[in-house]
């Protein structure tokens, strides 16, 4: 596609890696603070902890099998948190920084990565014959429309998150450029940086456990 | 007429109806799925996060030829 390419952006990366970081840190933080005897008193960490496995229990897994939720459930947090702090990373106040979900190559990392995990649930829940069965339904000859549904599922899953981050950062900025510099693009940043980057967060997360439900159940 | 010129200028009209255009679709689409969201939620008060949760895949389904148009503008403004 001409001008986007697979360029490597070290600005992208370098906030990738601290994307990554903080969320390591974070997950040991929160590890630190569980007790090691399971009938110890509940800990403030642990009670957060708690609330949010319940939380995306039922906010993002609702309806989904026990057994396939028990295993989503690390995927899901991870991802989540990950596409949320990604996206909130472009409003920070330091130089140069941008979100690495307004990069293509990121968004649509994520969305084969996703891709490639419904395969493997499929298989998992199903083994590999029953999981390629599912292509022949509901009936045999619509085998190419599954495919290309395939191709432009994942296409439009990383497109979606690549538009909405990379849009609401150039309107920001044409905003700012155009009107008052400092406090239009600051109520911007708040609806499109921290609205619009939890909103598309969670419809990421939501749209990857719909795709691995589809297959994996 | 500098040819060149003209280009830029088709370009730059080319992107503006392209996002204008495409952004109506997904306007209506979404506007008439929280009607009904809001039209359930007000029947339902119980079933208010479950609905919640489906409206919001479905608006970002209904947004997805809203977004293509954002990234063929995308391409008219900096690739052409």
């Amino acid at each position: 596609m001409g001008g986007i390419e697979l360029a490597f952006d070290p600005v992208v990366v370098a906030v990738g890696l601290g994307v990554t970081a903080a969320l390591a840190l974070l997950f040991l933080w929160v590890r630190r603070g569980l007790p090691r005897d399971p009938d110890a008193p509940l800990s403030r960490r642990a009670a957060a902890v708690a609330w949010a496995a319940d939380f995306f229990q039922d906010q993002v897994l609702g309806g989904a099998a026990p057994a396939l939720a028990g295993r989503l459930l690390p995927l899901v947090v991870a991802l989540f948190l990950y596409v949320l702090l990604c996206n909130w990373a472009g409003i920070l106040p330091i130089p140069y920084a941008v979100s690495p979900t307004q990069n293509l190559n990121v968004t649509v990392g994520l969305a084969l990565m996703v891709y490639g995990l419904t395969h493997v649930y499929g298989v998992r829940s199903k083994g590999v014959l029953g999981h390629l069965k599912g292509y022949l339904e509901p009936f045999p000859f619509l085998l190419p429309l599954n495919v290309v549904g395939d191709v432009g599922r994942t296409l439009s899953h990383g497109f979606r998150l690549f538009g909405n981050i990379l849009g609401g950062a150039l309107l920001t900025a044409v905003m700012g450029r155009l009107f008052a510099p400092v406090v239009v693009p600051a109520a911007l940043n708040l609806w499109f940086g921290l609205g619009m980057g939890l909103i598309q967060a969670l419809v990421f997360t939501l749209l990857a456990v719909a795709y691995i439900r589809a297959t994996a159940e | 007429m500098d040819p060149q010129a003209l280009v830029e200028a088709a370009k730059y009209l080319a992107a503006g109806i392209c996002m204008g255009i495409g952004a109506i679709g997904p306007g209506v689409g979404e506007g008439i799925i929280g009607a009904h969201a809001l039209d359930a939620m007000a029947r339902q008060p119980e079933m208010a996060t479950t609905l919640l949760r489906t409206m919001v895949i479905a608006d970002a389904i209904a947004e997805t030829t809203g977004i293509y148009s954002l990234v063929v503008a995308l391409v008219l403004l900096f690739v052409v």
